[in-house]
């Protein structure tokens, strides 16, 4: 399969066409779980899906090292070359890695006004003009609603995409009665597109939440296949 | 004398620069009593660390030639290697690591875990070498070896437990608490000779109780019985030592010290602790190559009464001529014994044998396996192998990178053109990756080597060291040249000008290939080319790939298949297919589109995080790509691709950039394709060089 068609088949299509065209830059969408259900592998996938188009995408991970997270990268685009037997893989694969950056931070030192300084200079001074910014693990019960408000302007002004992952972790109730993860109730007005992974017996079943200005829209039909945590229609 | 395996260890220090590694060297030295007085790097009497053996490392106060040297710690006998710490010097590192069973990393207190620090634990790692890490500059304002301790484990992905915890810090640096012994240590008398022991001073006791509690939970992987004991409170010493002892062997584990070298402090337990948990001779895999059965890979065993196989790792030139350094893997070397260089199948009689201090030797008659030890006048290169002549072994072959910057030099006067051949053929000796040779069609000598640093240091010794001042040409980087497509030749070569004649035809394809620099193919069916000329194909193409048709510069990744040719009953011949081979090769060559490759540098960046913005221009403007960024508290680590050519100057530039508050370290990491501006420019300066030497 040549990498065009790859694109074109990707199950993010579906997931875009659900939620009216995907999530649009200037714009802030939020994949939310408890822990270990996928939520980076969905992050992965999605910043692949934009890699593969040649759009830049700046990786942010508040949790592990660059190493793993390159690892995750390595292990989804090797999967996925294999299951549609990709073509140039190799040079592909170079074109990937050249339109990605990785960035670690600690969130022990390290804020959302440094976390927007730090982006700010790698895309200004860097010279690295990103489409889409991906932030796992970051936690947002050490966060201010004052940040979600700045990191939402930011995206507006430097034309961002930008998904994070949220852990629901703690006391039931995780979520309130419109689905919305307790934790996020204060972040929702920022907040465009939010999809719970909701683990079923066999798979990882995809809700949304939040769909631009519409709440608990029609279900999406797609899944994440719990073997191989890989984006796939139900 | 009966000598003991078992109580001798070969270890070496690698560290960061300025993490006072020399200053550590020399308190052992000092501690072992084989120096009686103790000199500062950089030192305030002008007389130097007396590891530092090289003027021009005096000077910079680093050091870059690795000096072996033994030294006597209780009843145990250490051979200490004293290691380079700066990457562009890399393969004297490695090749000291290759010969190291153990390894102390030292670390400073107050900078932490730095870029460098992560270069020397990579090849610590390659090597597999076990060690301990010693934070050393606790007396440092700023001095945090708790946190130098977690970047360890974080940065390095080590298991590190604290052996000894520091009694106060900074100024206030005191003693330490050694966490097994479980009892405060204090360094009195001139130098810190005495220890004196204490109870642990009661507001050091809950932190004591809490680290030692992870030491043990640590060291109980190792050893079922002591996990057993420490449930029921019954561990002893003896136990936690062997535990960790396997541990650290086992290279699962890394027992950290604490102190400060330069104000007397912790040496001592850190040696203790090479002694009790570093891997001695018998208690390391080593693996030699037979090379009389197709390079099968035996393992050497350390015994005395074996044949002999041992490695020389370093050479120097002293003022007795050259002095050759080599650990024995097996047997023994004796003076008088014949032993055979088996690189260049070349016997030798040992003839003076020395053990050596960093500056004085003692003459001895033997070494045993596990040893170093120096040989006088022995005509060699380093990384060759020595063996008793009844075998034929090569320990495994050192991995030498290639170079990938190169420069011209040309001598001052006639007395400098003199020494420096001399000089160039030392250097090349003693390290693989310094390579020399004169180019034909400038007739200039040529050095080539791993970095601008690199090549400066070896100027430097040729002006210091053999009185030779050179004048230097631009920096060139090794470009490569490969084809991305297929191409197919049909050349006949001939040539009929009195005489017998010249007679060849070579018909085939070329195509990039991946895995191999270089692959020849035959698939000649029917003899349309002799068996005999098949050969001479091989040998033109061979030829062909040494310069590419774009700017002159080797050509890889390709394979070349004939598939068909003629000859002539009597104008064929050797020359006559080896030409046209090279012919159909540039028939070839320009269809396959071929494009210029250069050397891309896997480049770390560190420092301040208000410099990161600065820091990610200048790999911007430097055609880099960043692949990552790692920030932490007021730090931040940059890690790119940039090519080779363009970080020319970069340690100046990042210096002056971020007042001398950020470093980088770089190693070659892959060839990748130069863009097409960048290629039209240096097509268009080849054209213009080459025109203006056929102008001359």
């Amino acid at each position: 399969m040549l990498k065009e068609e790859l694109i074109k088949k990707s199950p993010v299509r579906i997931l875009e066409k659900g939620i009216e065209g995907g999530l649009m830059a200037g714009n802030i969408g939020v994949i939310s779980s408890r822990k270990g259900i996928g939520k980076t592998s969905v992050l992965v996938q999605l910043a692949m899906d934009k890699l593969m188009q040649n759009k830049k995408v700046i990786h942010v991970s508040f949790t592990t090292q660059t190493s793993y997270v390159i690892a995750w990268y390595e292990n989804i685009f090797t999967e996925v070359a294999k299951r549609k037997s990709l073509e140039h893989f190799g040079d592909v694969h170079d074109e990937l890695v050249k339109n990605r950056v990785i960035m670690n931070f600690n969130q022990d030192s390290i804020d959302v006004n440094q976390m927007i300084k730090s982006l700010r200079a790698l895309i200004a001074d860097g010279g690295f003009n990103a489409e889409s910014v991906i932030i796992d693990g970051f936690d947002f019960a050490r966060a201010a609603v004052d940040h979600m408000t700045k990191m939402r302007a930011f995206a507006k002004e430097m034309n961002l995409e930008v998904w994070f992952s949220c852990t629901m972790a703690g006391q039931e109730p995780l979520l309130d009665k419109h689905n919305v993860p307790v934790i996020l109730r204060n972040y929702l007005d920022n907040i465009s597109v939010l999809i719970n992974l909701d683990p079923q017996v066999e798979y990882i079943h995809f809700i949304v939440v939040k769909d631009h200005d519409r709440m608990n829209p029609a279900d999406l039909h797609i899944k994440l296949d719990a073997k191989t945590l890989l984006i796939a229609e139900v | 004398m009966a000598f003991d395996i078992s109580k001798m260890r070969n270890i070496g220090i690698s560290a960061h620069i300025d993490s006072g590694k020399t200053t550590l060297s020399e308190r052992i030295l000092f501690y072992c009593r084989k120096i009686h007085a103790i000199h500062e790097v950089k030192g305030k009497d002008g007389v130097g660390a007396t590891m530092d053996s090289m003027e021009l490392e005096r000077e910079r106060g680093i050091t870059i030639a690795s000096a072996a040297t033994n030294v006597t710690w209780g009843d145990h006998t250490i051979n200490l290697i004293d290691t380079p710490g700066h990457v562009d010097f890399t393969i004297e590192v490695e090749r000291s690591l290759r010969v190291l069973d153990g390894a102390v990393l030292v670390l400073c207190s107050v900078g932490g875990v730095q870029s460098q620090t992560l270069t020397v634990d990579r090849q610590l790692k390659r090597y597999n070498v076990p060690r301990l890490a010693f934070i050393n500059k606790c007396d440092r304002t700023g001095a945090n070896p708790y946190r130098v301790r977690n970047q360890v484990g974080e940065k390095l992905g080590l298991n590190a437990v604290m052996m000894t915890l520091p009694i106060g810090l900074e100024d206030k640096l005191e003693g330490l608490v050694d966490l097994v012994e479980m009892r405060a240590v204090y360094f009195d008398g001139d130098g810190g000779v005495d220890l004196r022991f204490a109870e642990i001073p009661a507001h050091m006791a809950d932190d004591a109780a809490s680290y030692r509690e992870q030491l043990l939970d640590a060291a109980s992987m190792f050893s079922d019985e002591l996990a057993e004991a420490f449930l029921e409170g019954t561990e002893t010493i003896a136990m936690i030592k062997t535990a960790i002892r396997k541990g650290t062997i086992a290279l699962q584990l890394v027992p950290v010290f604490c102190g400060s070298a330069y104000k007397n402090k912790g040496v001592q337990l850190l040696l203790n602790g090479v002694v009790d948990y570093l891997p001695n001779p018998t208690e390391v895999k080593n693996i030699a190559l037979d090379l009389d059965n197709n390079e099968t890979a035996v393992e050497t065993i350390s015994e005395e009464n074996k044949p002999t196989v041992a490695l020389a790792f370093k050479l120097e030139d002293g003022q007795y001529g050259q002095l050759t350094y080599v650990r024995i893997y097996q047997g023994s070397v004796k003076k008088g014994d014949e032993l055979i260089n088996t690189r260049a199948r070349r016997k030798f009689k040992v003839g003076r044998l020395v053990r050596m201090h960093a500056a004085s030797m003692e003459d001895i008659n033997e070494g045993t396996c596990g040893d170093i030890v120096a040989l006088f006048g022995i005509e060699c290169a380093s990384g060759d192998t020595f063996c008793t002549p009844s075998i034929n072994y090569a320990m495994t072959s050192m991995f030498v990178p290639d170079p990938v910057i190169s420069l011209a030099i040309m001598p001052k006067d006639k007395k400098s053109a003199d020494q420096m051949s001399k000089a160039l053929n030392r250097f090349t000796k003693e390290d693989p990756t310094f390579r020399t040779y004169v180019d034909a069609e400038s007739n200039q000598t040529i050095i080539q080597g791993m970095g601008e640093l690199h090549l400066e240091v070896y100027i430097e010794r040729m002006k210091r060291e053999y009185k030779c001042e050179v004048d230097t040409g631009m920096p060139e980087v090794a470009y490569r040249e490969a084809i991305t497509e297929r191409a197919e030749f049909n050349y006949t070569h001939k040539k009929q000008t009195g005489g017998s004649g010249q007679y060849g035809r070579v018909a085939g394809f070329m195509e990039p290939c991946a895995d191999h620099v270089y692959e020849f193919v035959d698939s000649i069916k029917g003899g349309s080319i002799p068996n005999e000329y098949i050969p001479s194909c091989d040998k033109g193409f061979k030829e062909a790939v040494k310069k590419g048709a774009l700017i002159h510069f080797p050509v890889v990744n390709i394979r070349m298949t004939i598939n068909d040719g003629a000859s002539h009953a009597v104008d064929s011949s050797d020359i006559a297919f080896q030409q046209a081979a090279l012919g159909g090769f540039r028939e070839a060559y320009l269809k396959a589109k071929p494009v210029i490759l250069e050397p891309i540098m896997k480049v770390v960046a560190e420092g301040p995080a208000e410099f990161q913005g600065n820091i990610f221009a200048s790999v911007n403007q430097r055609r880099g790509v960043i692949t990552a960024s790692t920030e932490e508290a007021s730090f931040c680590r940059v890690e790119a691709e940039v090519p080779l050519s363009e970080m020319f100057g970069y340690s100046t530039v990042l210096r002056s950039m971020t007042q001398g508050k950020a470093e980088f370290s770089m190693e070659f990491l892959k060839y990748g394709k130069v863009p097409t501006n960048i290629s039209e420019q240096l097509r268009k300066d080849f054209e213009e060089k080459r025109k203006k030497e056929h102008g001359r």
